[in-house]
């Protein structure tokens, strides 16, 4: 296991260059236009002295091959440069914003593992029952229900409404993180970020748990006279549940890159927009520090991930001779 | 079975709830504290007002640009002069007095005694020259040092020339005297910009206090940083005490950062807000439900909407160096073609004014009407389409658009072309993303576009010499008139302030004879206040006065 672990973290290596170089690609002349430095004042002009000054500054004026190399040395010594727009250093802004990005992505994922597959497990036991329907139905309108509608009918609900209702006595914050950041803040965000995962977390879980439940090993299990408790937590739901963690994993990997929309709607300070508008502004070095922090992120739960499936399935063991 | 699933669904509840009480308890404790009643006209002290602000770029004066730094930068800082928030009358703020020479190349500046930065330290002559060396340094990379273009030594100092300001010298500590390369009448304006106030030079001598000024500015205005700026969530102020002026009545203001304005308007109406912006298409509503300003600026109870003029035109730029837009008689024919008002009432919902020119209304001298073809006459603009050689359209190629998608500007430029295409101009529109429109601007390469203009100064030079002066850099239309180049040095030079508007109007006039580009509307506030909130003023610069606003408690 630690050699298959070992062997999966040198596997980053290779990606996180070829990330890198990619990115550096779309810096070269040409391919995307824009240019950073203009962009810093907008429509106003920039006075050529402080142009240069900038060029000079970033490095920009070296082919693109040096600009890497410089890139990799500093990133290094843990230096991601400083942005183009704010002058700040990017490490420290992501300081900042990334502890938020988890903190969201931790708490919709903790719902989406309690609620989500708690309701997977109650409509496949009880097949066409009315709780069944329930959640049939609902998770069918949740997928399909737009988030940012999803998240300003709980503003409107939630914050607005319920405050008039109760005379201002009680309501869910609509925005941001509290000062300091605390749990009630979280809850809106959470919710409308974990809402279509958690209906499709609820629906895998059930379609699979259902597929198990028509196998053999099942009957015989229940034909020994093991009680259902037994029968669907220590049998079927073990092997129901592969899908189901790996969709929650690349879903808990999609939320650790910020999440447009809901940081919108929130006004959560995650990374999501940071580097959806830096894109924008052509501010590179924020958007190649916000790349290889993500990609890290990602590949780390994925390795989780995968390791998770030998304790969920004794047959899959890493690294060993094959049995 | 089902007991047992009972069981986790009631867990799982029990986990949701226990959330939503956690979060339910937090606001409970939030609410309190807020007591009725009314206390009539008379300003009381206290009290914090909230108010909705984008992320700013800089609050550090040095490259206060956008109107949400200089926001933040005028309320902690003060400089030379400053603006009454309606009028835009110039009046003493850091200086007391001030005079030029014959021809307006030299100003003294004669500093107010007593006045103190926030670490209490007294202002002096030499934290002007000290905070103007900081902006014009290359090294410290300010975007927005053209404010001192005018003064002596900004060239040699932006070249890495010369290490001070050749221009600014400090007589005495409570004189500064400037120099500026050239005339200029309304340099008085140009001090009054938020971002040349002093800065106290103890506070920024090692990096690490730049850096912590930098988020934490300690400056010399009614209002000083209560905490270091928490990025895109809150800067928090509070009262100066110590402050030379009248001390300001609210304790202190909370600028609560949304990147949406959507979420601030409804934290607004969740009475979380005491000062929003009004999202578009929510106006009329907004305004049955609060009440218009009648004079547009002013926030007070039951007339809390606020639609005044602002001081920024948006406008379609013509490359007058295209070769077919470089007749006149056509680019007066395409101005008259657009129908502004429609533009005003479908995209705008009333949120704008047509432009009858450049200027807008809130600059000293403005003009009603200054530009004859900006206004919509369809029979007119055929006739000159005809009289430019190509009756009906005949003739004449496909011209192009271009602009930067999103932000809206696609409804607008819609309507312009099929505005164009009715007098039989056939328009192709090339939409694209900012930086790449930009990339096009500045080469050139474009025949129509957009832009949009802010006066950093309510005055009218603001808008004709960095737009049409031939060799400007914000020239995008490439507009070169020798007689308007030499009307408006004409009148920077001319120190008696009327008789250099005139010669601002006519040099406006002028231009809009020309028909360089196609002002399309002016705009206008859009933002509400709460019931709570008293003289509170929001200005044509976009500027709150919250020194002598007041919470009714």
């Amino acid at each position: 296991m630690l050699k298959y672990i070992a062997r999966r973290i040198l596997q980053m290596v290779p990606v996180f260059f070829g990330v890198t170089i990619l990115l550096f690609i779309l810096r070269a002349p040409g391919v995307l236009p824009g240019d950073p430095i203009r962009m810093i004042t907008g429509e106003k002009a920039i006075s050529p002295a402080l142009y240069q000054e900038l060029v000079k500054e970033n490095g920009l004026d070296k082919p693109l091959p040096v600009q890497y190399v410089t890139y990799l040395g500093k990133l290094v010594h843990g230096d991601l440069g400083r942005s183009y727009q704010k002058d700040r250093p990017v490490v420290e802004i992501f300081a900042d914003k990334y502890p938020n990005t988890i903190r969201l992505a931790l708490a919709a994922i903790v719902i989406e593992i309690i609620v989500g597959i708690a309701a997977g497990i109650i409509s496949a036991v009880k097949q066409y029952s009315f709780l069944d329907v329930v959640v049939t139905l609902s998770t069918s309108v949740l997928v399909s229900v737009p988030v940012f509608w999803l998240g300003m009918m709980f503003q409107v609900l939630l914050g607005i409404k319920l405050k008039e209702w109760t005379g201002g006595a009680f309501y869910l914050p609509m925005s941001g993180m509290g000062s300091p950041p605390d749990l009630a803040h979280l809850v809106l965000p959470a919710v409308t970020l974990a809402s279509v995962s958690t209906a499709y977390a609820a629906r895998i879980t059930r379609s699979q748990l259902l597929e198990v439940m028509g196998q053999d090993y099942i009957r015989t299990a229940v034909a020994k006279g093991l009680s259902d408790r037994a029968v669907i937590f220590k049998h079927a739901l073990k092997n129901a549940m592969i899908p189901v963690v790996t969709f929650i994993g690349l879903d808990l990997g999609a939320m650790m890159s910020g999440a447009i929309l809901t940081e919108t709607i929130f006004n959560w300070p995650g990374v999501g927009l940071e580097i959806y508008f830096s894109i924008q502004q052509r501010d590179w070095p924020i958007v190649m520090g916000g790349v290889i922090i993500v990609v890290f992120a990602v590949m780390l739960i994925n390795l989780i991930v995968d390791i998770s499936y030998a304790f969920l399935d004794p047959r899959i063991r890493y690294g060993g001779p094959a049995k | 079975m089902s007991e047992r699933f009972r069981k986790v669904l009631a867990v799982s509840l029990a986990v949701v709830l226990a959330l939503g009480i956690s979060g339910l308890a937090g606001c409970a404790k939030k609410t309190g504290g807020e007591t009725g009643g009314e206390t009539g006209n008379k300003p009381v002290k206290g009290g914090t007002l909230s108010f909705y602000l984008n992320e700013p770029a800089f609050i550090d004066p040095y490259n206060a640009q956008e109107s949400e730094g200089v926001q933040v930068v005028s309320a902690v800082f003060d400089s030379l002069v400053d603006f009454d928030p309606i009028t835009s009358e110039i009046r003493p703020a850091a200086a007391e007095s001030w005079e030029s020479n014959e021809d307006a190349t030299v100003w003294t500046f004669h500093l107010r005694k007593g006045a103190k930065f926030h670490n209490g330290r007294e202002v002096k002559a030499e934290d002007f020259k000290y905070a103007w060396e900081r902006i014009c340094n290359p090294e410290n990379k300010s975007e927005i040092s053209y404010h001192l273009s005018a003064v002596k030594g900004y060239d040699e100092m932006q070249e890495g020339k010369a290490t001070e300001l050749e221009g600014v010298k400090v007589v005495d500590d409570y004189t500064l005297q400037v120099t500026l390369k050239e005339p200029f009448g309304d340099f008085e304006y140009v001090v009054g910009h938020p971002a040349l106030a002093p800065v106290p030079k103890e506070e920024l001598d090692t990096p690490e206090k730049a850096k912590a000024f930098a988020d934490k500015p300690i400056g010399n205005g009614p209002f000083m940083m209560a905490e270091p700026w928490k990025h895109d969530q809150e800067i928090k102020i509070v009262r100066f005490d110590d402050y030379y002026g009248e001390p300001a009545y609210l304790d202190g203001v909370d600028f609560k950062i949304f990147k949406d304005e959507e979420t601030a308007f409804l934290e607004f109406k969740a009475g979380n807000l005491d000062f929003t912006s009004i999202p578009s298409g929510q106006l009329k509503a907004t305004i049955q439900q609060y009440g218009e300003s009648p004079d547009g600026y002013t926030v007070e109870p039951g007339k809390q909407v606020l639609t005044g003029s602002e001081l920024a035109v948006y406008y379609v730029i013509l490359n007058n160096k295209d070769k077919l837009l470089a007749n006149k008689t056509l680019r007066q024919a395409f101005s008259l073609a657009v129908n502004r008002q429609a533009i005003v009432d479908s995209v705008f919902e009333g949120t704008r004014d047509p432009a009858t020119g450049i200027v807008p209304k809130g600059i000293v001298g403005y003009q009603d009407g200054a530009w004859p073809y900006a206004k919509y006459d369809k029979e007119q603009a055929a006739k000159l389409l005809a009289e430019a050689g190509y009756p009906e359209g005949k003739g004449l190629p496909e011209v192009t658009l271009s602009y930067n998608s999103g932000s809206g500007h696609e409804a607008i430029m819609e309507l312009i072309a099929s505005d164009l295409k009715a007098l039989g101009v056939n328009v192709k529109l090339d939409g694209q993303e900012w930086a790449q429109y930009l990339d096009k601007l500045d080469a050139g390469e474009f025949q129509m576009g957009r832009l949009g203009w802010i006066a950093d100064y309510p005055i009218m030079d603001n808008f004709l010499y960095p737009l049409f002066q031939s060799k400007s850099a914000d020239n995008h239309s490439f507009y070169a008139n020798p007689q308007v180049d030499s009307l408006l040095a004409e009148a920077r030079k001319t120190p008696d302030a009327d008789a250099r508007i005139e010669k601002y109007r006519e040099a406006e006039r002028m231009i809009g004879e020309d028909a360089p580009v196609i002002p399309i509307v002016f705009y206008k506030h859009g933002r509400v206040g709460s019931d709570r909130i008293r003289d509170f003023v929001y200005g044509p610069m976009g500027i709150a006065a919250l020194d002598k606003a007041w919470i009714a408690q």
